[in-house]
C-alpha cells in the first residue's frame, strides 16, 4: 500500500516536471532546426539534423551579442547599486536611532506593493526632462536607488548582528562608515548575495522600462531585442526561440550555481514582506 | 549605539533619494496629473474630475476592469492552491527533491517575454503544439486560443500562473518546514492517514502563509503588462486588455498622460484597497483558523 503511494507521488511529480520543462525543451529543440522544421506536421520532437545556424544568424546579423552585453551591463550596475543603497540604509534602520526613522521606514514598506505601471508616467516625464531618454540611465538609476524589499531584507539581518561586534569597533575608535564597511558588510555576505541575485534577475528580465525608454536598436536589452523579432519577423520561430535560449542560459547558469541564495532571497523577502 | 545626529541620514541618503524621486514623487505627481488633460503635445489644463467621470461613464472602461478582475480570478486561486499542492508534494522527502524543485522553479527566473513567446507558439492556432496534439487525438477543429475573443484572456492568465507557481511554491515550502515534525509523528502514531494529516494539521497551520500568498498573488495579478504585451497586445480587439495594459496604451500609444494618470490612480486604489483589507482582516481570519 505504502509503495503504491510513493509510485503515484513520483508519477505526479514527473508529470508536473514535464509541464514545467517542456516549453524549455521546445525552445532548444526549435532553436537547433531550420524554419521548415517548425512548420513540419507532425512536429519534429527531436531535431534530426541539429544545427547552430540560427545562433550564428542572430549573433552576426541581428545584434544579439550587443543586446546580451547591454542587458549584462544594466543588470550588473543596477544590482551593485542595490547592494550599497540597501545595506547602507538597512544598517541605519537596524542599528541607529534618529528622528523620523519609523515614518521613513514605514513609507518604504508602504510603497512595496505599488505597481510600476502607477508611477511610470511621471517617471517618464522626469526622464524626458533630464534628457535621459534613449540612454541606459532610466534602467539603471531607479533600480540603483529603489530598494524597498532590499532595505527590509538587510535591516532584518543587521538587527540580529550581536552588539559586541559593534561595540568593540567603537572602542577601537572606528567611525560609523568603517563599522559598516569593515564589520557589518562582511558578515552579511549571504544576504547580500541573495539581494544581488534578486535584483540582477529583475533587471535582466525587465521589459516595460526598456520598451518605453530605448529607441536605438544598439541600446536594446535582450527582452526588447526578442520582442522586436516578433514584430519584424513574426513567423521566424527558429530565430525567436534561439533568442529566447540566449536570454535564459545566463540566468539559469547563475541559478544552478547559487540555488541556495536564490531560495533564501525569496523566502526572506517573501515570507515576512 | 550612539552616532552623531547627521550620520544616520547620510546612510539612508541613497534609499531616500529612490523613495522620494522615484516612488513618492511620481505617485504624488500622477495624482496631480490625473486632474489635467496633459498630453505629450500641447499644453496641459486643469480639468477637475473630468478624466475620472469620463472613464467611469465609459463602457469600455468597465469591460477592462472586468478583464482585470477575471484575470485575477483565474490567477489567484490557481496560485493559492496550485503552488500549495506543489509544495506539499515536494515536502514528502522524495529522492531528487532538489532536481524537481529546480525544474518547478525554472519558469520563475525566465523573463516573461521569453515565457510569452514560447507559449504563444504552443497555443498557436495552426502550427501550435497543443492544437497538433488535439488534432492527433481526434479534435477536427480545435480552438484558435489566442485569436479567440473568449479564450485569449484565459490563456494569458493561465500562462502567467504557470510562470509564477514556482515562486509561491518556495514560500509555501518555507511555511511547511516551520510546522513541527513532532505533530506529524504524533498523528501517524495515532493512525491518521495522509489525507487526514493534510486536512487536520497541514491546512490549519499553513493558513497564515496561504492568506499572505493570496494577498501577494492578488497584487501580482495586476502586474500583467509584460505577459499581455508579449502574448496578445491586449487583443483580439480589446478582449485581453487589462488595466495595466490600458494605462500603457493611453500613455505611450495615445500620449494622453492626464487620462492615463487617472487610470493609474484607479489601479492604485485597487491595490491600496487590498492592502488595507489585508491589514484589517489578517489577524481575524488567521487567528480563528489557527
Amino acid at each position: 500500500m505504502k509503495n503504491y503511494g510513493r509510485i503515484i507521488l513520483y508519477i505526479v511529480l514527473i508529470l508536473i516536471a514535464i509541464v514545467n520543462v517542456f516549453p524549455f525543451y521546445w525552445m532548444i529543440n526549435v532553436s537547433l532546426q531550420p524554419l521548415e522544421a517548425v512548420y513540419a506536421d507532425p512536429p519534429e520532437f527531436i531535431a534530426k539534423h541539429p544545427t547552430l545556424d540560427n545562433y550564428k544568424e542572430i549573433f552576426t546579423k541581428y545584434n544579439f551579442l550587443r543586446f546580451t552585453m547591454n542587458s549584462l551591463f544594466i543588470s550588473l550596475t543596477a544590482a551593485i547599486g542595490q547592494l550599497f543603497t540597501c545595506s547602507l540604509a538597512g544598517f541605519a534602520f537596524a542599528r541607529m536611532k534618529f528622528p523620523g526613522k519609523e515614518l521613513l521606514f514605514g513609507l518604504i514598506i508602504a510603497t512595496i506593493m505599488v505597481p510600476i505601471e502607477v508611477v511610470i508616467i511621471p517617471e517618464f516625464l522626469l526622464m524626458a526632462k533630464l534628457g535621459w531618454i534613449n540612454t541606459y540611465l532610466p534602467m539603471i538609476v531607479p533600480s540603483f536607488l529603489i530598494g524597498t524589499t532590499g532595505v527590509f531584507l538587510m535591516r532584518s539581518f543587521y538587527e540580529n548582528v550581536p552588539k559586541e561586534l559593534e561595540e568593540a569597533a567603537v572602542v577601537d575608535g572606528a567611525n560609523p562608515f568603517a563599522i559598516y564597511w569593515r564589520i557589518f558588510l562582511p558578515v552579511s555576505k549571504a544576504s547580500l548575495s541573495a539581494l544581488f541575485i534578486i535584483s540582477f534577475l529583475i533587471n535582466w528580465n525587465a521589459f516595460l522600462r526598456p520598451l518605453i525608454y530605448l529607441n536605438s536598436k544598439h541600446l536594446y536589452t535582450l527582452t526588447l531585442g526578442l520582442i522586436s523579432f516578433v514584430g519584424e519577423f513574426s513567423a521566424l520561430w527558429n530565430f525567436l526561440l534561439a533568442g529566447a535560449v540566449v536570454s535564459v542560459v545566463p540566468i539559469f547558469t547563475v541559478y544552478l550555481i547559487m540555488q541556495k541564495q536564490f531560495i533564501e532571497g525569496i523566502t526572506s523577502t517573501g515570507v515576512k514582506g | 549605539m550612539k552616532y552623531k545626529l547627521y550620520v544616520p541620514y547620510l546612510f539612508i541618503l541613497l534609499a531616500m533619494m529612490g523613495l522620494f524621486i522615484f516612488r513618492l514623487g511620481p505617485l504624488f505627481f500622477a495624482g496631480i496629473m490625473s486632474f489635467t488633460d496633459w498630453s505629450m503635445f500641447g499644453s496641459a489644463g486643469f480639468v477637475g474630475l473630468e478624466n475620472y467621470i469620463d472613464f467611469l461613464g465609459d463602457e469600455t472602461f468597465w469591460k477592462i476592469v472586468g478583464h482585470t478582475l477575471l484575470f485575477s480570478l483565474i490567477f489567484v486561486p490557481s496560485i493559492a492552491f496550485g503552488s500549495l499542492i506543489l509544495a506539499v508534494l515536494l515536502n514528502q522527502g522524495v529522492k531528487g527533491t532538489t532536481a524537481f524543485r529546480a525544474m518547478y522553479f525554472a519558469p520563475v527566473i525566465t523573463s516573461t517575454v521569453a515565457v510569452g513567446i514560447v507559449w504563444r507558439w504552443i497555443f498557436g492556432a495552426d502550427v501550435g503544439m497543443l492544437n497538433f496534439l488535439l488534432r492527433t487525438i481526434g479534435f477536427e477543429s480545435p480552438p484558435s486560443w489566442l485569436s479567440d475573443r473568449s479564450l485569449s484572456l484565459l490563456v494569458v492568465a493561465f500562462v502567467f500562473a504557470w510562470k509564477r507557481l514556482g515562486y509561491y511554491m518556495i514560500i509555501y515550502l518555507a511555511g511547511l518546514q516551520d510546522i513541527p515534525k513532532t505533530l506529524y509523528e504524533a498523528a501517524r502514531i495515532d493512525g491518521a492517514g495522509h489525507f487526514a494529516i493534510f486536512r487536520k494539521i497541514t491546512v490549519p497551520l499553513i493558513t497564515p502563509t496561504m492568506f499572505f500568498i493570496t494577498i501577494m498573488a492578488l497584487v501580482d495579478s495586476f502586474k500583467n503588462f509584460d505577459i499581455i504585451y508579449t502574448m496578445t497586445r491586449g487583443g483580439p480587439g480589446r478582449a485581453s486588455t487589462t488595466l495595466a495594459y490600458y494605462i500603457y496604451q493611453h500613455a505611450f500609444e495615445l500620449f494622453e498622460m492626464g487620462a492615463a494618470s487617472s487610470l493609474s490612480m484607479l489601479l492604485l486604489l485597487l491595490v491600496g484597497g487590498i492592502a488595507v483589507l489585508n491589514f484589517y482582516y489578517k489577524s481575524h481570519w488567521v487567528e480563528t483558523q489557527g
